[in-house]
């Protein structure tokens, strides 16, 4: 308790005005919280804040450490239940979470926050709503992965709050209201720019509902009308936008700037640079830009752009003097450049968040914002800068005024042109090849487009651009331009001073930097002096083209400045005016004009200019829902569609002025008549209604602040890049002054190799004659030398020449030598000759001598030759013609002989021939003999195989009569031959009787001529006649046989009587084939006759007459056989018993002895 | 030269593309043309081709000597003959050996052992092997020649020869055929060997008869024709062709009887191909003869 005591006093002191007292408590408070980690001190002190509202307290309280963060929360929420606390526990909320602190992230998980939607869902205050407005959407950029479970309560607050500004419900005021729709309009903001996608899906299925759609119309259409598509709309999706990967990467102040981007409200957008005045720019320059984008170049740039934006961009601070570019073209050129190596190097939230040293937050903003503002307004007055136009941030003010310093000399009437014209000629001696295509597109479209667009034509022209223009697109755009702008000016600073420029924009910055930041954040507050003169502008074009004409200020001032160089606001503003505001604006713009000289118009012209009905007029020609509102309630018609912020800010404004009107009268009935003006609420509201709206003024101040932090954040980080930047850039100039030196050394050198070289080519050209002299001594010695040479030879051949000259000497003497040596010879030869000559002389006399003598004695015997000759010439003579005589016989002889001779030979010849023919004929002949012989042999084997054949024949012949024969002695004709055998005998007795002298002679010559060969049978013939009746009989009949044959007889047939006639019945038959078969005898005389007896006596060996006997005889037995055989009966009846019975016997006997004889004698 | 105008001149590519006996007529009339015959020639020529049956019987009688070589001789030489045939075939009937009944085989027979003189007591008597052997040959030779008189005149020297040229060498034979069955496939051979056949093999009807009632007339006669012309080994080849041709079916038979059964009444259908491929062999193995012609 007595901690509680001391509590209290402590709490109390808190309080107390003496400033050290005050230190010293919250010291104590700060290291009790240190120490003490439990509820009870933050609860307390909560309460303690909820009950006095100390400032102290609410110091301590927001900067909390983490232990303690979960009781504040945990009381906060606690105390959010609750009605009554609701609002005072909202601003402490808002006070905390404005300040950022390190637990922040945990506020997505504490119950306060759903319990603040559910205050926000359920309640009713408008003031409460509005604040807890204001810090959801503060602490949407905090939480904003965090957002996604609580998405739809957004939205759907969202819904109810925008339903809320056009419903009134019940006694809501309408300044409450306009700050609500502020509120609204702000969350607007912050959803679409943080969640484009849910958010729009969101608004589709919300406000397709018929309840809705007035709300639709009336409230959210207007807001659509200030943002610009989403970019992530076309890229990004539903999930992808509430993925925490997404928001990872970014600071609460990137999403809120982020957030800022997306709008086309000047109050929201101006205060990002990067973004929305980047999208003044390729707006306003819509030629260019326009070509650019058009062109492929663009991507072939960007690409590009990653590797060399960072020394353009290094090297463009240094061009503090882009002096032909207008100032609202050079100033945003910086910034951008600034950030076009950020989004490509290294990523900007953090190197931005490590590099910056945070400026506590906490104590500058509520420190300064007086002297700050001051600081703004002296040196925007001073310096003349646009500040008429809040588009145009402050930090281009010092730039713009040192670009104005040096553009001053310029030709005004042609900026344009001239600015063309240069920026495509630096462009050309640029390193980079992709540069000339651009330029020389630019070439070709800008003059078309420059002609085309007249500045008064520029909003229309504009308005179309920015309606086609695409969020991707428009980033090329800026990239591109970028690049172009960062080239431009780096061509053109390159010969200037870089130390220079590099340094007045660094310090400038840093000097300015709070000033700068505190105007940015107090804009709005400055906005109630500053916006009039844009919000008229805004109002004389409604409807779409609005963000467009918010713009247009920027690049007016442009056009202004060229013909008003270095002009003060004052003089600028008409101008402007003039140049764009059709006529029926002149009031507001001669208002703006006022306003810029510091003298307010009279609360009714304003009034009747914020909501104008010749604006309607004029706007209902275009848009004919503005002229649905129009009957409906003009002031909420307009508010929306100028922007709540802006409507708000002309509350304030007014009311300011009222406030200072009443103030100068000092008359209170006047005042209340004003207010019944605002809402006609009666006067003893108005205390509470001015605290409350006291009070929405203060948080959307809180907010506003908390905004500018952001920004300010935000530029610190920027700074921090630019420094870097210069960093580099210096470092690049270093290490272009160390080239330099090194470009400088080179040259030395090359000086110095020079030299070496000359100093060498002349050593060179010393040699060269040295040896030049040294060749020519040598030549002449060579010279020299050869005609030396041929001097001795001279004197060689000479030597030579008397050497053979010696030899020859020599030669002739050795001649003379030999010459005489045979001359001494012949000489001796010679007397030797002469000597023999002497003697053969001798002799030769006497030979001479003998020759006489000879011929004496041949002359003798001659004489005695002649004398014997004359005998012998005559025999001789005869002799000789004897033989003469003889010889010519023997000549003719001898041709006689030689000529029978040759006769002969022919002959002999002819003979011979003869004699071949005849060889060959005998040849020819034998031949031909052979042949025949052949033939002839062939022919005889033919008839000797048949003659064999024949033989067969007969032999078969003779094997079947024996066998007949045979069979017939078989067949009992034996008997039958008895009675015949002996009429047999008795006529063979006879027939031998008779033919004995007959045929004896014939028989026996006959026989004769075989006797030879039968000799042996004849001498029993005769004895066995009587002796063998049978055979005597066979003699017999053979006998008769033959004698018949020779000798036809008839005495047979006479005596034969009966037996007679019976054998010639018998044989009368045959007789004439027995002759045939007889007849072939005769044919026996021939070879073949012959042979056939040889061949049967040599096979039978029996003779041939006997052979014919027997044949005869077997013939004969044969037919007797038959005719006995045939008539065997008819002999018998009459003769049959004559025949002597034993005739048969002896018969049988002798043709047995016969065999037998035969056989004997065969053997 | 003029021969060799009278021939074809395409003769000599006929045998080079594998015709024959194109031109084997004309050169055999040519040779027949000849007065004075060269049976050698004649013989080479029947031994290298196949004569045209309209000379066939004319070379027979020449080769086999029942016609001598001259022409001028020829009418009285058959004159000689048919009157010998007559004068036999009378006598024959005479001594009622032969009648007209008598089948003309027979008539041949009685004949021929009437004129070789073993004409038997009756005709009742058995026939001897030999006989047998002839009227096989006379029956095949029936078919072939259509004129009795040389029927049996050729039929006779036929045999004649085969009795007394090549008395030596039919024995022979069957050795002979082994070798050559060997040479061309042996396993035939081990087969009938193993068989035991080898020895059973019906050379009679090869070798004696001359395949006569073994392979129809029609090739026969050009078996024969080699026959004729002195070559008996044609038999061999002839023999051994018809082991080839039929080893299947003798290799599937594995009885000896079988295969004596079988080789006795052989098909007739190829006996064509199988004097042609005898040919061929026998040309293969003994060379073709030299034509001198």
């Amino acid at each position: 308790m007595a901690q509680q005591a001391n509590l209290g006093e402590l709490l109390s002191m808190l309080d107390s005005p003496v400033l050290s007292v005050r230190d010293d408590v919250t010291a104590i408070f700060k290291e009790n919280l240190n120490a003490d980690r439990g509820p009870m001190l933050v609860n307390t002190l909560v309460d303690y804040y909820l009950e006095t509202s100390s400032q102290q307290v609410l110091h301590i309280l927001t900067t909390l450490q983490e232990p303690h963060d979960k009781h504040l929360l945990d009381k906060m929420n606690e105390y959010v239940g609750k009605a009554t606390s609701r609002l005072s526990t909202l601003s402490l909320l808002g006070h905390a979470i404005r300040l950022q602190p390190p637990w922040k992230h945990k506020l997505s998980q504490a119950p306060l926050l759903p319990s603040l939607l559910k205050c926000l869902k359920v309640d009713t205050d408008v003031i409460v709503l509005t604040t807890g407005v204001l810090v959801l959407i503060t602490m949407l950029p905090m939480i904003p992965q965090a957002g996604k479970q609580h998405l739809h309560d957004f939205f759907d607050i969202f819904g109810r709050l925008s339903s809320w500004c056009l419903k009134k419900p019940g006694h809501v005021a309408e300044i409450y209201l306009v700050h609500l729709h502020a509120s609204v309009y702000a969350l607007f903001h912050r959803l679409y720019g943080m969640y484009p996608c849910n958010f729009v899906s969101f608004l589709r299925s919300h406000y397709s509902m018929k309840e809705n759609l007035e709300t639709f119309e009336e409230v959210v259409k207007p807001m659509m009308e200030h943002v610009r598509i989403h970019p992530e709309l076309v890229t990004g999706s539903k999930d992808h936008e509430l993925d925490p990967r997404r928001w990872k990467k970014l600071e609460t102040h990137d999403v809120v700037i982020e957030c800022a981007k997306i709008s086309l409200d000047p109050t929201e957008a101006s205060y990002e640079d990067g973004y929305s005045v980047s999208h003044q720019n390729s707006a306003r320059l819509p030629p260019r830009s326009a070509d650019v984008t058009a062109s492929p170049y663009v991507d072939t740039q960007n690409s590009f752009g990653s590797v060399t934006s960072t020394p353009h961009s290094v090297s463009r601070p240094m061009s503090s003097t882009p002096g032909q570019l207008p100032p609202p073209l050079s100033s945003p050129a910086p910034r951008l450049s600034a950030e076009a190596p950020q989004a490509t190097l290294w990523s900007p939230s953090l190197m931005c968040g490590m590099a910056t040293p945070p400026t506590s937050p906490g104590n500058v903003p509520p420190d300064c914002p007086q002297p700050c503002s001051k600081a703004f307004g002296a040196l925007a007055g001073g310096k003349g800068t646009p500040s008429g136009t809040p588009a145009t941030s402050p930090p281009p003010a010092p730039l713009c005024h040192s670009d104005d310093c040096v553009h001053v000399p310029l030709p005004p009437p042609t900026a344009a042109p001239p600015r063309k014209e240069e920026r495509t000629d630096p462009a050309r001696p640029c390193l980079h090849r992709q540069h000339h295509l651009p330029n020389d597109r630019g070439l070709e479209e800008l003059p078309g487009g420059k002609g085309a667009v007249t500045l008064s034509d520029l909003p229309g022209f504009l308005g179309g651009l920015a309606s086609e223009e695409d969020s991707i697109e428009k980033d090329n755009e800026e990239a591109a331009i970028y690049k172009e702008l960062s080239e431009i000016t780096t061509a053109d600073t390159e010969p200037l001073v870089p130390r220079g420029g590099f340094d007045s924009p660094f310090y400038q910055d840093s000097l300015l930097g709070c000033p700068r930041k505190t105007p940015s954040a107090t804009t709005s507050a400055q906005g109630a002096s500053v916006h009039p003169e844009p919000l008229n502008a805004s109002l004389d074009k409604l409807g779409p083209d609005t963000p467009k004409q918010a713009f247009t200020p920027i690049e007016l001032p442009g056009g202004g400045r060229d013909q008003s160089p270095a002009g003060s606001g004052e003089h600028q503003t008409p101008l402007e005016t003039r140049i764009l505001t059709p006529s029926p604006f002149r009031v507001p713009s001669q208002r703006g004009a006022g306003f810029g000289s510091g003298q307010p118009p009279p609360y009714d012209h304003l009034f009747e200019v914020a909501l104008p009905k010749t604006a309607h007029h004029f706007i209902s020609k275009k848009t004919k829902e503005l002229v649905k509102k129009m009957p409906g309630n003009a002031e909420e018609a307009c508010a929306p569609s100028a922007s709540p912020l802006e409507v708000l800010d002309r509350l304030i404004q007014q009311g300011a002025d009222a406030h200072g009107k009443e103030l100068s009268r000092l008359s209170l009935p006047s005042k209340s008549v004003d207010w019944t003006h605002f809402g006609g609420s009666p006067p003893s509201d108005e205390i509470r209604t001015l605290r409350n709206q006291l009070l929405l003024l203060h948080n959307q101040l809180l907010y506003e602040r908390f905004k500018r932090q952001q920004h300010a954040v935000r530029n610190r980080r920027l700074l921090r890049r630019v420094i870097r930047a210069a960093a580099l850039e210096e470092h690049n100039a270093a290490m272009k002054d160390q080239l330099k030196l090194q470009e400088k050394d080179i040259q030395i050198w090359k000086v110095s190799l020079q030299k070496e070289q000359a100093r060498y080519s002349q050593l060179q050209e010393q040699r060269d004659t040295v040896v030049a002299q040294l060749h020519s001594q040598i030549r002449q010695l060579q010279h020299d030398r050869e005609e030396f040479y041929n001097q001795s030879q001279e004197l060689q051949t000479k030597l030579e020449d008397c050497r053979n000259m010696v030899a020859e000497l020599r030669l002739e003497l050795k001649k003379a030598n030999s010459k005489v040596c045979h001359t001494e010879l012949l000489l001796s030869q010679v007397s030797q000759k002469l000597s023999n000559s002497e003697s053969v002389q001798q002799q030769m006399e006497f030979l001479n001598r003998q020759l006489l003598v000879l011929g004496e004695v041949n002359e003798l015997y001659l004489e005695q030759l002649q004398n014997k000759h004359s005998d012998t010439t005559k025999e001789v003579e005869v002799m000789k013609a004897a033989y003469r005589k003889e010889l010519e016989k023997h000549r003719s002889h001898a041709l006689q002989q030689s000529q029978r001779l040759d006769t002969s030979q022919r002959r002999v010849l002819e003979l011979e021939a003869q004699l071949a023919k005849k060889d060959h004929l005998l040849v020819e002949q034998k031949k031909y003999l052979e042949d025949v012989k052949l033939q002839a042999r062939g022919q005889l084997q033919a008839a000797e195989s048949r003659y064999e054949a024949q033989k067969r024949i007969t032999q078969v012949f003779e094997l079947e009569v024996l066998d007949l024969y045979g069979r017939l002695g078989k067949d009992g004709l034996l008997k039958k031959l008895e009675v015949e055998k002996t009429e047999a005998a008795e006529a063979a007795e006879e027939r031998l009787d008779c033919c004995n002298d007959s045929c004896s002679d014939p028989v026996r010559g006959h026989s004769d001529t075989v006797s030879g060969h039968n000799g042996e049978t004849r001498p029993p013939r005769p004895g066995s006649t009587r002796g063998s009746g049978g055979r005597g009989g066979g003699g017999s009949s053979s006998s008769s046989s033959s004698s018949q044959l020779s000798t036809p007889e008839k005495p047979p047939t006479q005596r034969a009587g009966p037996f007679s006639s019976r054998w010639e019945t018998a044989t009368g038959e045959p007789s004439t084939s027995i002759p045939t078969t007889v007849g072939s005898l005769p044919s026996s005389k021939s070879f073949l006759g012959m042979k056939a007896r040889e061949l049967f006596r040599n096979k039978s060996e029996s003779q041939c007459d006997e052979d014919g006997v027997t044949i005869s005889s077997l013939s004969e037995t044969l037919k007797t056989g038959v005719d006995m055989g045939m008539e065997a009966k008819t002999p018998l009846s009459p003769d049959g018993p004559r025949p002597a019975p034993p005739s048969p016997d002896s018969v049988g006997q002798l043709r047995i002895m016969d065999y037998n004889e035969a056989h004997q004698e065969h053997s | 030269m003029t021969e060799d105008s009278q021939r074809n001149f395409r003769s000599v590519y006929y045998e080079k593309v594998g015709f024959r006996g194109v031109e084997e007529k004309k050169s055999l009339e040519i040779l027949l043309k000849d007065d004075r015959l060269d049976i050698e020639k004649l013989c080479t020529f029947s031994q290298r081709f196949p004569l045209p049956s309209m000379y066939r019987a004319l070379v027979w009688k020449v080769l086999l000597g029942i016609l001598p070589p001259h022409h001028e001789s020829h009418t009285q030489v058959m004159m000689y003959r048919k009157g010998q045939y007559s004068d036999v075939l009378h006598a024959l009937k005479v001594i009622r050996f032969v009648s007209d009944a008598t089948p003309q085989v027979e008539v041949y027979l009685r004949m021929y052992q009437l004129e070789s003189g073993k004409l038997p007591r009756s005709p009742s008597f058995p026939l001897k092997p030999e006989d047998e052997v002839f009227l096989a040959i006379a029956k095949a030779m029936e078919e072939m020649v259509e004129d009795s008189v040389d029927c049996y005149w050729i039929t006779r020297c036929f045999v004649n020869q085969l009795n007394n040229k090549y008395r030596d060498s039919l024995p022979q034979l069957p050795k002979a055929f082994e070798q050559y069955l060997n040479l061309e496939d042996s396993r035939l051979l081990s087969h009938l060997k193993m068989c035991s056949a080898v020895s059973r093999l019906p050379y009679d009807l090869w070798f004696k008869r001359c395949f006569a009632g073994c392979l129809p007339e029609s090739s026969l006669q050009r078996v024969w024709d080699k026959v004729v012309s002195g070559s008996c080994k044609i038999l061999v080849f002839v023999a051994v062709e018809i082991l080839l041709t039929f080893k299947l079916k003798v290799m599937a038979l594995n009885n000896s009887e079988k295969i004596t059964k079988f080789l006795e009444n052989i098909p007739q259908d190829s006996s064509d191909a199988i004097v042609s491929k005898a040919i061929d062999l026998w040309h293969k193995h003994c060379g073709t003869p030299v034509h001198s012609a």
